[in-house]
This record gives C-alpha cells, structure tokens and sequence, in this order.
C-alpha cells in the first residue's frame, strides 16, 4: 500500500548546518494494516508520516503510493491523489475557525474527492454520527472541546473515504481519558472499514491499538514489532 | 458589525444634528425681512430645527442597535432608522426646504451633507436588517 | 462549498484586517472617481461654455481679460467697458463676418428693487447676435420682446412670483438654455432694448439706478468668415483697434486651463501617494494574514488542495474586498461629487458639469477596475509564496 524506499531527507536548517531527520529509511505498510510509530520527540517519526503523504520531498529515494512514486506526479495529480486516497489526522488543532463543523469534515469534497456521488453534506452528517457528534453539525469548533475537535479532524480525514488514514501524534494535547477514546475510535474505524491506518505517537502503550509497531530513534527504524 | 453600524449612526446623527446650526441662513446674519419691518428666519432655519427632531432619536436608534443582542429588537431599531433617515432627507428637500439660491450655505453645505448622511443612515439601516435576519434569536 | 464561499467565510473571521482593505479600496477607488469626475467636469463645462458663446474671438477692453472670463465661467458679475465706435473698427476688419455687441451689467445686491442678488445679466443686440438668437429661434420661435429674457439653467423666477424684479422693473423669463456648468447657467440675457428700459425704469424704482454708460459696450462677440484664419483677424483687430485685447476662442479661459490643470497635478499627486501606501499597507496585511494563516494553508494542501487552489483562495478574498470597497467608494464619490458640485465649484474656483450617463458608467468601470488592480497586484506576492511553500513546512510552528 505504502513502501518507502532507502528514503532520506536532510532539512537544511542553515548555510552550514544540515540535519538528516530520515536517513535510508525503507518501510512497507500493507493494505489493512494499523502500524504505530513510536520514538522519542526529533526520532523522524514525524517526517517519516510526512513523506507518506507526500508533504515533504525526499532529498533521495522513492515514496510510493500504491504503484504510484508520489513525486513523478505534477502538483496537481499529487493533490488529487492525495485528496482522494489519504485521510490526514494532525498533531495541532487544524480545524478551520470560521466554518462550521459539518463545513470542515465536507471541505475535502471541494478539492475534488470522489465521494461516489453522494451529497458531502449528507456524507459528513453520517461520519459526524460515526464519531459520536451528530449534535454539534453547526458548532464552530472554538465551541469543541479538544476531545471533540479531534473526532471532527478524523471524521473529515475519512470523507473520501480515504485508502489510508495517517495520524500525527493525533492524542498527544488530550488527557488519558479522552487519549483512549481517541485510539478506540481509531480501532473501531479500522475494524469497521478496513482503512490502512498509519499512527505516529511518543507514548510506547498505544502500541497495544496496532496491528504491527514500529520504533524510530534518530531518524532510523530500530525495532519492529507485530 | 452592528457596533460599526451603531457607532456611524450615532456620528451622523450628530453632524445632523449639529452642522445645519452653523450652516443655515440664520447663523449667517440672514434672514427674511417682511413689509411691517420685522424679521423673520428663512426656511432653512426651520429645517435645522426639525433636523434636531431626527438627530436625537437617531442617536437612540444607534446607541440600542450597539448593545441589542437580540434579532426582534435589531430588526425594529433598524426599521426605526431607515425611516428616521428618510425624513432626514424629506426636511431639506420636500417638506420644509433650504433656500433656493445655489451661493447660500444652506443649499452647497447644509442640504447635501443631510442628504448624503440620510441615505448613509437608510444604507446601514437595511444591511443590518438584512443581516440580523441571518442572525439566531440570540446572538453574540 | 466552493472556492468565493470559503474566501468570503475568511473574510468573515479576520474582520478587522478585511475592513483595513476594504477601507483602502474605497478610499482608492472613490478618490479616483472623485479627481477625474472633478477634472472631466471642468473641461467638459469649458468646452460647452465655449461652445455656448459661439464666438471665434471675443474682443474685451485691454486688462479687463481674466475678469470677463470669470464673469462668464463663474458668474461673478463684471462692469466693463470701451467706446462703441471700436464695434465699427472691429467689423470693418477683414476677415470678420459677424461683431456682435454685448453689455456686462448686475442686478443689485440684496436689495429691495431685485428678487436676485448680484445676478450677472448680459444684454446683447438681436439684429447681430450669433449665440443666443439661434437658440430663440428653435426654442421659441420669435425674438425676444420688450421686458422678456433668457436665463442660464439655473436663473428661475422666486416662488410665488411671476416674473423677476430688477431694478423695479419685471422681466419675463421665456426660457432657460441647457447646463454648461460654467457661470453662464446662473446669467441673464436680454436685449439691449430691454436693458436700457430697465436703466430708465430703474431711475425712479431701483435702491440705485442701473448704469449703463451711454455709447459704450461691454464686448464685442467676433465671428470670422470661412477660410480666414482667426489668429490673423486677432492680431489685425490689436493692431487697428487700440485699447482692446482681443482672445482667440482655444485661449479663452486659460487662467482657468492653468487652475484646472495645477489641480490636476495636485490631484494626481495625493492619488499617486493614496495609492502607494494603500497598497503597502494592503500587501502588508496579506503578508501578515498569510503569515498567520501558514499552518492552516499548509493543511488545506494536506487535505489535497493545489498550490493554485491557495493563491486563488487569497486572491479571491483580495478581489472580493476590492469589488465591495470599491463598489462603496465610488458609490459615496458619486453622490458626494453630484450632492456638493455647487460648492466645489466656489471653492475650488473652476467651472463643472456632471458628467454624461455613458461617460459615468465608463468611469465608474476604471474606478473599480484601478481598486481591484491595486489591491490583487498588492496580494499576489504574498498569496504566491504561501502557495509555494512545503505544506509540511507550514504546519510546523
């Protein structure tokens, strides 16, 4: 499904100074897997779900989606593809402050996602309901708590419905309470709809929530674990 | 928005209220001399008047529409507003009148700076009607 | 949703940096309107004025130039004069068809004996005019008579009353020529019959009697023939006929040209500045929003949005800005320009006619085209470089 191959990438962070945050990385995630990432903070976990995506280029190597090398294509099929085939869960609060919540779990659909003919609208309600908030549609999400906004972000990053869903540190500002809602509804999505979840976390016992995991230090995998 | 739209009513409210005292014939040393001697102020002293009668509940209009919170009483006030605005303009054009000479104060200054403030006022008055429709009952 | 929804609902949440540009592009675009309606107006109401006195040359007593010319662009009522036996002079001039005497006379002021006061009223001769008796024969069919006039559009009779007095004596206003926008719409006109009956009427009625000294005219109006060369007739007429100045019609008015032309450059240099800063500060501000909008563009790219999509999302909200500030702006120059024309025209000393519906609308679409220019040119570097950067790049803090 996903395969990086011998990827590096080197942030330059000044004319002298290059850091490697990934260096000759090679993973593959299959179809249906939930792979958990961990390491400590500046591991390249981050980076690594970056290149996934496709949001970061590669300073060497190949990321390929499918059959596809992510960065043969043109900005524009790029963005389509990744609109169409990645659901994105952030680390930070990404939901647009002034739309409503049914407004932004509906806003991928206007970049052109494949929704199989159904209203976006009608579809985000149903996700809305997936995720517990059928009663918050015309909330804005400064009207959420954090808990709250975070099922929003992952209702929206299954509107496609995406082929994999990636998850940056997605519990990492909740308390534990909400943290273990938060990875429920992560295994129920996956259960449910057999979407390839990719979740990047520091904290080593969510591990327990994936189907394989995998740890990262200093920009390399040091252990995997199934 | 409403606080913007409030506080250019209560502004022009005031310039209608205060700029024809200094802008009619009255305040200019001139006024109407009848045949027995006496005088008398001419029209436009009277519109000054009369514009005072606008001003001050305009500046009501504006002071409620700055802290209602409620869709009922922003749509009421706003009508108030608009219609408070057109007699503004109906005073110095077709009820009472400035006069007729183009080099007097009261015709370059008086009148078309009452006439541009009541169409600013009517303007503001239907857009927050408008809006205010959109509103919930209760708003913020 | 689509692409102006989503700009118009950013518009929405950063209210006080959208109304900063909303500001500009109105102040920009009304500015404008305002300055070229302002200069179009005087050149327009110059040319009719022109038009309207018809005349190739109009001869005047010699440094008695600049104020016959304010009398007839401003109104401001001047007594000129020089013997009438120049007249004679000037027709025999080869080259010259038609010298029509005219006198330069004014009602009281705020006197008893005139409804008007200071009005400036000239009397012209029929049998040689070539300006006003044209517009008789087609408005009303006959010269005028004993006791009738002509006056500017903007010369009416008091209300309640039916004729106006001056001098004590009530003339009959037959009709009122079309707007020039010059001093000319606020003049009277009548015969030089008419005229010298209100001098003799006046004697006895008037607060002070009307003056007219006796063979003596104000101007002479000079029509050449056809094939001669006015500037030749002009300099023929200083030279056989002393103590005049003739003024060649493409010369008249020219301490107004210079006025006009002195508030044209002062106008294009606070339009140039307005300008300048408008779009700094809207480039700023774009700056400063995409800026402060970098992480949550980058997750509009994250979500599959184009790097085009982001540029046109913030030039949408620029151009929208623009199109309603502007829109605003000329809107409130419009009625402003129209509501206080009269006193731009005392204040500022130079003729003005509103313009034409056609000419309006056509200036109206450069006003709104120059703010929407401004303020897109202004926000297309910023909306630019945000589209370009690295979205992972923008979602870091």
């Amino acid at each position: 499904m996903i395969a990086l191959r011998n990827v590096t990438k080197t942030y330059q962070v000044s004319k002298e100074i290059a850091v490697m945050a990934v260096r000759g990385v090679s993973l593959n995630v299959e179809r249906g897997e939930f792979v958990i990432v961990t390491g400590r903070s500046g591991s390249g976990k981050t980076t690594v779900l970056n290149l996934a995506a496709g949001l970061v280029k590669p300073t060497s190597g190949e990321v390929c989606l499918g059959d596809v090398n992510l960065w043969s294509l043109a900005d524009r099929e790029q963005s389509l593809l990744r609109n169409r085939k990645i659901g994105f869960v952030f680390q930070f609060p990404s939901l647009l402050p002034s739309l409503t919540v049914l407004e932004n779990v509906a806003l991928p659909t206007i970049f052109g996602t494949n929704h199989r003919g159904q209203d976006p609208y009608e579809r985000a309600a149903e996700l809305l309901d997936m995720v517990g908030l059928s009663d918050k549609l015309s909330a804005y999400p400064r009207q959420l708590s954090a808990g709250q906004q975070q099922r929003v972000v992952i209702a929206r990053a299954l509107i496609g419905p995406p082929e994999v869903l990636l998850a940056d540190e997605p519990t990492s500002n909740l308390d534990e309470q909400t943290e273990h809602e938060i990875m429920d509804l992560f295994r129920d999505i996956h259960t449910q709809t057999g979407v390839t979840v990719v979740l990047v976390t520091h904290t080593s016992q969510l591990v327990s929530y994936g189907t394989r995991a995998i740890e990262m230090a200093s920009g390399v995998i040091v252990n995997h674990q199934i | 928005m409403f606080k913007i739209a409030a506080a250019i009513i209560v502004v022009l409210a005031l310039v209608i209220g205060i700029l024809p005292q200094f802008t009619d014939c009255q305040s200019q040393g001139r006024a109407l001399a009848l045949q027995n001697g006496k005088t008398v102020p001419m029209k436009c002293h009277w519109t000054a008047i009369a514009e005072i009668g606008m001003a001050v509940p305009l500046v009501g209009v504006g002071t409620v529409m700055g802290v209602s919170k409620r869709k009922e009483s922003c749509r009421i006030i706003a009508g108030l507003g608009a219609l408070l605005g057109i007699f503004v303009i109906l005073f110095p054009t077709r009820l009472i009148g400035v006069c007729a000479s183009a080099d007097m104060l009261c015709n370059s200054v008086m009148k078309p700076t009452l006439i541009l403030s009541g169409i600013v006022i009517i303007a503001i008055s239907i857009a927050t009607l408008i809006i205010s429709e959109r509103q919930p009952e209760q708003f913020a | 949703m689509n692409l102006g929804q989503l700009a118009w609902r950013n518009i929405k949440g950063n209210a006080f940096r959208s109304w900063v540009v909303f500001l500009c592009a109105m102040v920009v675009a009304g500015f404008s309107l305002s300055a070229v309606m302002i200069i179009r107006g005087a050149e327009d109401s110059l040319r009719l004025a022109l038009n309207r006195l018809g005349a190739d040359i109009i001869v005047v007593p010699e440094g008695a130039e600049t104020k016959v010319e304010t009398a007839l662009l401003m109104g401001k009522p001047v007594k000129v004069w020089m013997p009438q036996e120049n007249l004679d002079k000037i027709a025999r001039i080869p080259g010259v068809a038609v010298a029509s005497p005219q006198l330069y006379l004014s009602s009281l002021s705020n006197a008893s004996c005139c409804s008007v006061s200071e009005m400036f009223m000239v009397a012209f001769d029929p049998k040689t005019d070539f300006t006003i008796e044209p517009w008789l024969k087609q408005k009303l069919g006959h010269e005028l008579r004993l006791g009738e006039s002509v006056g500017g559009s903007n010369v009416f009779t008091p209300e309640g009353e039916e004729n106006i007095k001056l001098y004590g004596y009530f003339i009959t206003l037959k009709g009122n020529l079309t707007s020039t926008g010059t001093g000319l719409d606020q003049t009277m006109f009548l015969t030089f019959e008419t005229a010298q009956d209100v001098a003799r009427i006046s004697k006895t009625r008037a607060e002070r009697p009307l003056e007219i000294p006796a063979n003596s005219i104000s101007a002479a109006l000079v029509k050449v023939q056809p094939g001669s060369d006015p500037r030749s007739v002009a300099l023929d007429i200083m030279q056989k006929v002393p103590g005049v100045t003739p003024i060649e019609s493409p010369n008249m008015f020219q301490t107004f040209r210079q006025q006009i032309m002195g508030l044209l450059r002062g106008m294009l240099l606070i339009l140039s500045i307005t300008l300048v800063l408008s779009l700094v500060l809207i480039s700023l501000i774009f700056s400063m929003a995409a800026n402060e909008r970098r992480r949550e563009l980058g997750v509009l790219r994250a979500l599959g949005a184009t790097r085009g999509f982001v540029f046109q999302s913030i030039l949408a909200e620029a151009v929208m800005l623009a199109v309603d500030g502007g829109a605003v702006g000329i809107a409130l120059a419009c009625l402003a320009t129209f509501l206080f024309r009269d006193l731009l025209v005392r204040s500022l000393g130079i003729p003005f006619l509103l313009p034409s519906l056609p000419s309006l609308v056509t200036l109206i679409g450069g006003g709104l085209v120059l703010a929407l220019s401004g303020v897109t040119l202004a926000a297309l570097i910023p909306a630019f470089k945000i589209s370009r950067q690295d979205p992972a790049l923008a979602m870091r803090e």
